[in-house]
């Protein structure tokens, strides 16, 4: 079954919402708790310190993915790296997606980017079976020159399963556009980017779309990074 | 190996031994993983970045005051000396890879009073070198205020003192509060350090072949390659090879630490030894033994204006500036570590170790190490701090190259390193003797000072830990 890495800053205080935790209760998930050190403190110093305090968190945590009818369960990390980290455990769990918590209520209406260089067949398959089916909704989204029909052909999949389903392109900034579009829709799913310029010098684009939009964001992890 | 019974200290408190699987990326206990973050660059920053300090810019004209050029063998001495102890300290590792180095490898391969003795007198030891280091910062911060025409009022002394001191106070709150990635900063000081020293190397050996001339007076140093003052003078500079084995000391955050650890280990010696004898070649070339005393601590910036003029004396301070903080902060970090690792293991309250949720960062372990770290920079004694520093370390490493031999003489279940020191007993074995030969070559009171410390652990061992039992605690 697929599988959702759920980060989240476990002594930070960072909880997942509701809403999120309903939206994912049709997929496996790992709570991945991580606790960021600085250069200076040894990660062991901190589980010695910190590890018993976590674990409760991440049972409390994973008892609420169970309640919501989903099958979970934790990994406890102490790490300099969060990105490292994430993306070692995603592999070793094989995870198809990790999501990034952001504040929600129930999900209605989810908005699904297709911009870039991204896997249009993996997304949909994957929002095909996080939304089982669920009465929720689809937005396909897709900034760029010129339509290249790769919504239309992800529309027709997920209508054909039963997902009310609207696309929108827009010939704007990728970034900017997708924020605006965001208005009406209670999460995000997006492809997982190359590295590039503009997250070497402002972060990760997921990491920003969260910070912009508020409601959780789901990353699709490309198929070519999990061989490596 | 949860079940056996390790004792309890005084305060009734047991040493922290968990089961862990280690692998290439993560060091997984029963609950938790620690993720490994630093790469094979990392880890030779580490141990070029704390070896390139206030050694090679520090000791130069006070080594060649002594001997003149026959300081290049003191230095290759050195370098063989701390060669011979990286080699079995990176077996250790790659078998042990985990956080608190040579400690870590003494207490499990010798026993507690043994640990106890290397894991108490390492933290002194660093806090002796960071002393070191900051004084010469503050004679280098000195020159550079001097440089740039600031004329400063009062004894030159009192600001060297008051400037290492200050520099000391500032590391230590920097290290507590600080929590954006000292680790790069660290990698582009040392990369930029080494630039400027080859850039400098290669001028300065361009000129003392003839190939250009710079005008530097004829006229070598009066050497002396007498076995004794070579040997005395190895054994003052062994201070710029201490830092090796700080690389052993964050085995737990290596990656692929059976590959990673010894390369880095012995990489950094090689690359270091290398450097400090083609320095100490040069600058005993450029100036004769009256001049280099002359000069005394900041001899190299002289050396760097007789070869490129004012331009080089400028590259000499601000390389000696960085290095000296380098030096410092990587030390006021490996002593913070060097704290946590006794005291997981109950031979130091458990407080020590603690950290704060706001910043992560050890603060009390910090201060541990900050405190007597600025008294002792307050005293400016460059040679004393040196030697005792190297005492110090010395101990630990001819009781590494000791712990090897006794781990192999009985090689217990859980021994299997990924590298194995070729030659059997042969280098561990001169490694031990060479570690311990050269302290007979200290100043008296250097050795008296080192001693009255090993006495002062193995008596805290006896009052506060007698009952601790750490040997194949894995």
């Amino acid at each position: 079954m697929t599988r959702v890495l759920v980060p989240v800053a476990i002594l930070k205080g960072e909880m997942v919402s509701a809403g999120l935790v309903d939206l994912l209760a049709t997929v496996d998930v790992t709570v991945l708790g991580y606790h960021v050190l600085p250069e200076q403190t040894p990660p062991d110093q901190a589980r010695a310190q910190f590890e018993d305090r976590a674990t409760g968190a991440l049972d409390d945590l994973t008892g609420q993915f169970h309640e919501a009818g989903g099958d979970a369960d934790h990994r406890l990390v102490f790490t300099h790296d969060r990105r490292q980290s994430i993306d070692r455990i995603a592999d070793e769990t094989d995870s198809a997606a990790y999501a990034i918590t952001g504040a929600t209520g129930e999900v209605d209406r989810l908005l699904v980017s297709l911009t870039g260089e991204v896997d249009t067949a993996q997304i949909t398959a994957f929002v095909e079976e996080v939304i089982g089916d669920r009465d929720i909704g689809v937005t396909l989204f897709a900034a760029g020159e010129k339509d290249d029909g790769r919504l239309e052909t992800a529309a027709e999949t997920l209508s054909a399963a039963g997902i009310d389903t609207a696309t929108k392109w827009v010939a704007g900034n990728p970034f900017d556009s997708l924020i605006d579009a965001v208005a009406d829709h209670d999460g995000i799913i997006m492809g997982e980017q190359a590295p590039s310029l503009a997250s070497l010098l402002f972060g990760e684009e997921a990491d920003r779309v969260a910070a912009a939009s508020v409601g959780p964001v789901i990353v699709v992890r490309s198929a070519e990074k999990d061989k490596a | 190996m949860t079940t056996e019974d390790r004792g309890s200290n005084i305060a009734g408190e047991k040493p922290d031994v968990e089961e862990t699987v280690e692998t290439d990326e993560a060091t997984v206990t029963e609950t938790a993983e620690l993720e490994r973050t630093l790469g094979l660059v990392g880890g030779l920053a580490i141990g070029i970045g704390t070896m390139i300090g206030a050694g090679i810019f520090v000791f130069p004209g006070l080594a060649g005051a002594e001997v003149g050029t026959a300081a290049t063998a003191s230095f290759a001495v050195g370098g063989v000396v701390a060669l011979l102890v990286a080699l079995p300290t990176s077996e250790l590792a790659t078998a042990m890879p985990k956080s608190g180095g040579g400690y870590y490898f003494i207490s499990r391969g010798l026993g507690t009073l043994a640990g106890t003795i290397v894991g108490l007198s390492l933290w002194l030891g660093l806090v002796f070198a960071t002393a070191f280091y900051l004084v010469g910062l503050g004679f280098y911060a000195l020159d550079a205020l001097a440089e740039v025409g600031i004329q400063v009022g009062g004894s030159p002394e009192l600001i060297v003192s008051v400037i290492a001191v200050l520099a000391g106070i500032g590391f230590t709150v920097l290290n507590v509060t600080g929590t954006e990635n000292a680790a790069k900063l660290q990698n582009g000081i040392v990369a930029l350090l080494l630039s400027m020293l080859a850039a400098f190397l290669g001028f300065g050996l361009l000129e003392v072949f003839g190939v250009v001339d710079a005008d530097t007076p004829a006229g070598e140093a009066q050497d002396d390659w007498g076995l004794v003052p070579i040997m005395s003078v190895a054994a003052l500079v062994f201070t710029s090879y201490l830092g090796f084995a700080q690389v052993a000391t964050v085995a737990g955050e290596m990656k692929q630490p059976g590959r990673n650890l010894p390369l880095a280990m012995i990489g950094s010696v090689l690359i270091v030894t290398v450097m400090y004898v083609l320095t100490i070649y040069i600058a005993t070339n450029v100036f004769d033994r009256a001049a280099l005393e002359a000069a005394g601590e900041t001899a190299m910036v002289e050396i760097g204006r007789e070869l490129l003029g004012t331009p080089g004396a400028l590259v000499i301070i601000v390389g000696g500036l960085l290095a000296t903080m380098s030096s410092a902060n990587a030390s006021i970090l490996s002593t913070s570590r060097a704290i946590y690792g006794v005291s997981k293991d109950a031979l130091l309250p458990e407080w020590a170790a603690r950290i704060n949720l706001k910043y992560g960062t050890p603060h009390v372990a910090l201060g541990m190490a900050g405190g007597p770290v600025i008294v002792l920079a307050a005293t400016r004694q460059v040679a004393l701090l040196a030697e005792v520093a190297s005492f110090l370390h010395l101990i630990m490493y001819g009781l590494i190259c000791v712990a090897l031999i006794a781990i192999r003489r009985d090689e217990p279940e859980w021994y299997d390193p990924d590298f194995r020191v070729p030659g059997g007993p042969v280098i561990p074995a001169l490694g031990a003797l060479a570690s311990f030969g050269l302290i007979a070559f200290m100043e008296t009171l250097s050795i008296a000072i080192g001693v009255a410390v090993i006495f002062a652990t193995a008596g805290w061992y006896f009052y506060y830990a007698g009952d601790v039992n750490l040997k194949g605690a894995l």
